[in-house]
């Protein structure tokens, strides 16, 4: 009941459908992924020492690595928030966990329909309608018409969206977007759902109602992985946090400590950065 | 740390096929991506579709008219020669300088989804299968048009279709990463498919330039001449050439090969080109 998706192979969309609930496993061993880097940047050795860049010997600049040596082990009903500074690295692993992309090190295994949400404006076709992209995403994802035709009122139903879902999405607002792909992403009952950041954008009555679902999906032995900037999205949501700082794990915890942690350190990097000019 | 064009030790010569196999289990996602396509492009048009016809007519009846003297076989049978030769090359032309976008186009789904490849190649080819299926049927309409009827040898055209139905897969295969790697293939791509339409006898009749030269020998050794031949000879009445049947024959398992061998090295980095 196992599908791995180790180095040398596309990891397979939907690693394992399982019927049986609690069944849900994600495990990463060892992640790494290093960006290649093009152009011609020359290794100036006056700048500060960047362990993420990777420098050849000629000096330039070759590659970036976005993540070094990410393990962790989730099994069902496991809430996971990552958080870290900008360009630590959370895209990245989301993408990873969602089997998007390859890492170049490491194994990935995972057990479970996965469904991530990782950035809003990904994956959807602003010309069509809402009705036609509830149908495209749901093909996407690996349901049948039939499958997406018994979802498609509820997903209506929550985005409440109305008659918008018969116009083109270049009409919808970022909130009215947001709303219809959270509807569909968890309308399909994920048993691993991967969300990145943009879902703190949404309004106060959408965050409760995301989160009621989020509560309710994880409640039925799902795993949950959410990365964010937002302390209350996360502590509503989350139970264990993994903060990661220039694509390594600095920390990993119970969430409340974990946040804790990150917050007193980046006050305290902010103070000496606040230079005059 | 040293780091290689292509990184060989993610080589995976099974992926393109493993691929391919994937995408084509799931037909319902690259129609409806393709279907997609042809509405958005056509939609806010007034003519909509009939464009399609339009701008194949309007090539059709310029060339006969303006190239139709410097052959020596009769009027109509050139406009015949000449409907059924440009709808079948536009088909396979539109298909390289499309794969070479092919990926390009889908980044964002490519980023966001963990999709099978093939899949943008399916609907890519879906797209223009689309389109030359109006094409021909007005060739087809003007060879009735003009009086001439099918012969029973027309048949062969249709595994001819396939084959390079085929080749159009492994060339957007092909062509698809190497772009998304490599920004120069796009343009060199497109300076070349100017050279395709001089080299290629659309313009002109095939049979007609048989004196050996540099003429001869450059549109003998261009690929899309032999396609043609394979599928527009039976149609038009005439046993295909079977050196351009056995130079397709050639040119198909060379063009798997090279996407088995590129796609290989590009499947899993995919996501980081484009």
């Amino acid at each position: 009941m196992t599908a791995i998706a180790d180095v040398r192979s596309h990891p397979p969309k939907k690693p394992v459908m399982s019927q049986r609930l609690g069944t849900a496993f994600l495990e990463a061993e060892g992640l790494g992924v290093t960006f290649r880097a093009r152009g011609n940047v020359l290794h100036d050795s006056d700048a500060p020492a960047d362990g993420r860049l990777v420098w050849s010997k000629s000096g330039r600049l070759r590659g970036v690595r976005a993540l070094q040596d990410v393990s962790f082990r989730l099994s069902q009903g496991d809430r996971l928030a990552i958080i870290g500074q900008n360009g630590s690295g959370k895209t990245t692993l989301l993408q990873v966990l969602a089997g998007i992309i390859a890492p170049e090190v490491g194994r990935l295994t995972a057990v479970g329909r996965i469904t991530s949400l990782i950035n809003i404006n990904l994956g959807i076709q602003v010309e069509a309608t809402g009705h036609r992209n509830i149908t495209l995403r749901g093909l996407a994802a690996g349901y049948s018409r039939r499958e997406i035709e018994a979802r498609r009122q509820e997903i209506a139903d929550f985005s409440e969206l109305g008659e918008f879902l018969d116009m083109p999405m270049d009409a919808y607002s970022a909130g009215m977007r947001m709303r219809l792909t959270f509807a569909i992403a968890t309308a399909f009952e994920p048993e691993i759902l991967i969300l990145d950041e943009w879902l703190s954008a949404g309004d106060i009555a959408f965050k409760e109602k995301a989160t009621q679902r989020m509560q309710s999906f994880v409640g039925r032995a799902g795993i949950l992985v959410l990365a964010s900037h937002s302390p209350q999205l996360i502590l509503d949501n989350c139970d264990t946090a993994m903060w990661l700082d220039e694509g390594r794990i600095r920390a990993y915890g119970e969430v409340r400590g974990i946040l804790d942690q990150y917050n007193s350190h980046s006050k305290a990097v902010q103070k000496p950065a606040a230079r005059p000019g | 740390m040293y780091m290689p064009f292509f990184a060989r030790s993610h080589f995976d010569l099974g992926v393109v096929v493993r691929d391919l196999l994937a995408g084509a289990r799931r037909p319902a996602l690259w129609i409806a991506f393709a279907t997609d396509e042809i509405q958005q492009r056509y939609r806010r048009s007034r003519l909509g579709l009939a464009w399609i016809v339009i701008s194949y007519l309007v090539f059709v009846a310029s060339i006969t008219v303006f190239f139709g003297h410097f052959s020596d076989v009769g009027h109509s049978q050139f406009t015949v020669y000449v409907a059924v030769n440009f709808a079948i090359f536009t088909f396979l032309l539109g298909n390289v300088t499309d794969g070479c976008a092919v990926f390009r186009v889908a980044r964002t789904w490519i980023k966001s989804a963990p999709l099978p490849h093939s899949i943008y190649i399916f609907k890519s080819i879906a797209r223009s299968l689309f389109v030359f299926a109006i094409n021909f049927q007005v060739a087809v309409a003007i060879l009735f048009g003009f009086g001439f009827r099918l012969h029973p040898i027309a048949w062969m055209a249709v595994p001819a279709f396939f084959v390079l139905l085929l080749n159009v897969v492994f060339v957007q295969l092909a062509f698809g990463y190497l772009a998304a790697r490599v920004q120069d293939i796009d343009h060199l791509m497109q300076s070349v498919t100017r050279v395709f339409y001089f080299t290629t006898p659309v313009l002109w009749v095939r049979n007609e330039n048989e004196a050996p030269g540099l003429r001869k020998t450059i549109s003998e050794l261009n690929p899309f001449t032999h396609a043609l031949e394979i599928f527009s000879a039976p149609i038009l009445g005439k046993q295909p050439d079977p050196h351009s049947w056995a130079y397709i024959g050639i040119f198909t398992v060379v063009m798997f090969v090279i996407a088995l061998v590129i796609g290989g090295l590009s499947h899993r980095r995919l996501p980081y080109w484009v």
